[in-house]
Parts: structure tokens; C-alpha cells; sequence
């Protein structure tokens, strides 16, 4: 493990984020390192176990948590969930690009750079496609 | 004025600013909760959760029933939030007034039973409840506005 290596977690509402995570695998392939849970399944304390759970038993030292919604309940279950952990971030607002770009740059940024890098692939993603 | 008097486990969330808060355009979300309250962290937590659509105060159990008692709120519409059938009994043991409670989301958890697919509730929840029907108070159950309205009263006692 270096600290490039970071594990995904992506907590949604209903079952958004197991197929995201299985659209990523249709694009590239199998996907190592990225987990997903469906956060309206699940009460608070549970999304905040599962998530360390996923944490140590991948032994993961730098975490990545993508949530759907900014002030969803899976958004807040996984803040408290995060609180307190070192190298763990929380980016609202997942998409496909967002992903796309993680799984595949996943080992050649640190934490704050990939964060930084994602947000900007996921601001730039949303455009309106000139005709 | 109190618009919706809702028991939700889960606070403020996305079924409660977008579902009910679009439908029925509240001035302000006042989550009372007194272990959110005691966290500074946490207040801020749920109140931007309500933001930008609408504003949001978090306040202490008593707090709230002074502040909704005394009229604070008369100008505006409210939507009050708790997190469990005691704090709502215990608010209305201090003065709350209301005809009504939606019993929105008590979500799965060990030791609970069904009532409906977003009601679950454990035995001392459940004789809460029923305390709260014998204020003739009427308990629906809807999630979200749209819902069929379903009244839980019968299930309880």
C-alpha cells in the first residue's frame, strides 16, 4: 500500500451506485478497489460501519467516499462516518465521469490531488453539447 | 404556524427538502433534537442539508415548544422535524399543540416490528405512540406527500 492507493466507496439512494459501478466495469472492465453500498437500505449507523468495515478489512489507508446527493441522507451518514478518520474525503455529486476517471488514475495521485482532480472532471462533465 | 409535524429518523434528508419541502414550500425546516443540538458539527450538518431551498434552525426539544409556543414562527410556515414517537410525546407533554403527526420514517432496525414499509417500531415505541393517540392526536404514515394517506391509529393501540 502507498499513499496513492486509495479505495472507492460509493453510497447512494436506492441502487444508483451498484450500477454505476457496474456501468464502470461494462466501459473498462473488471474494477479493482471500488465498493458501493445503497445508503436508503441502510440507517445511519450501519452506512457508518459498513464503511469501516470496507476500510479495514481492505486495510485502506486513503478513502474516497462518493455520495449523490449533497444533504441526502447518504451524504450525511457518510460524513459521520468520515469524521474523525484520517485520510478519508467526501465528494458529493457522483456521476459516470467522476468514476471513469477514478478508477482509472486510482495510484497516481495522492488524496487531495485526485479529490481536487475529480471535482473539476465533474464540473466540467455537466455542459450543454453545442449542435 | 406548524404546516407538517413529521417523525423521521433520518431528519433532514432528501424526502423531506425536495419531496415534502417542493410540494409544500415551508419558510423554514426546524429540526428539534437534542442530540443534534448539543453538536455544532451536526447543526451545521443538517441545517446545510436544508440549504439553499430553505432556511433551517436546529433547536432543543424545549426550545422548539417555547419558541413555536410563544409565536416566533406565527409568520411563517414551518416544518417540524423529530427524530422518534418520545421527542414528539415529550413536546407535546411540554405544551406543543397539534391535531396531527406524520409518521414518516421509522426505518428498519433490530428489535423493531413492521407497521408499514417506512414505519417500523419497537414495543416502547409502539406504547409511545399509543400515548400520543390517547391526546387524540391522528398518526399518518405517508413518506412522501404523493403517498396514499394511510392513518396508523388502529395499529398502535
Amino acid at each position: 500500500m502507498t499513499e496513492k492507493d486509495i479505495t472507492g466507496i460509493i453510497v447512494t439512494h436506492g441502487q444508483l451506485g451498484e450500477e454505476l459501478l457496474r456501468t464502470v466495469g461494462l466501459i473498462i472492465g473488471e474494477v479493482h478497489d471500488c465498493y458501493a453500498l445503497s445508503g436508503s437500505d441502510l440507517g445511519d449507523e450501519q452506512v457508518v460501519k459498513s464503511i469501516r468495515e470496507i476500510r479495514d478489512r481492505n486495510n485502506a489507508k486513503n478513502i474516497v467516499v462518493f455520495v449523490d446527493y449533497f444533504g441526502g441522507s447518504c451524504g450525511i451518514s457518510c460524513v459521520k462516518a468520515a469524521r474523525g478518520l484520517e485520510g478519508v474525503k467526501v465528494i458529493s455529486g457522483v456521476n459516470l465521469p467522476i468514476l471513469l476517471d477514478f478508477v482509472t488514475k486510482q495510484g497516481t495521485m495522492g488524496l487531495d490531488e485526485i479529490v481536487d482532480h475529480l471535482i473539476h472532471r465533474g464540473q466540467e462533465s455537466v455542459r450543454v453539447i453545442e449542435l | 404556524m406548524v404546516i407538517l409535524f413529521r417523525i423521521d429518523d433520518r431528519l433532514i434528508h432528501a424526502q423531506v427538502v425536495v419531496g415534502w419541502g417542493r410540494r409544500l414550500k415551508p419558510d423554514r425546516i426546524v429540526l428539534a433534537d437534542d442530540l443534534v443540538n448539543a453538536e455544532d458539527w451536526e447543526k451545521e450538518l443538517y441545517a446545510s442539508a436544508a440549504e439553499p431551498d430553505f432556511k433551517a434552525t436546529v433547536l432543543s426539544l424545549a426550545e422548539a415548544v417555547e419558541q413555536i409556543s410563544g409565536g416566533v414562527f406565527s409568520s411563517e410556515k414551518i416544518f417540524l422535524l423529530v427524530r422518534g414517537p418520545a421527542e414528539a410525546l415529550e413536546m407535546l407533554e411540554m405544551g406543543l399543540t397539534t391535531n396531527e403527526i406524520n409518521v414518516g420514517g421509522l426505518h428498519f432496525r433490530e428489535g423493531r416490528e413492521k407497521i408499514t414499509d417506512n414505519v417500523w417500531v419497537d414495543e416502547g415505541e409502539r406504547e409511545t405512540l399509543r400515548d400520543i393517540v390517547k391526546k387524540g392526536i391522528t398518526l399518518e404514515a405517508r413518506t412522501l406527500p404523493g403517498d396514499k394517506r394511510i392513518t396508523i391509529n388502529s395499529k398502535v393501540v
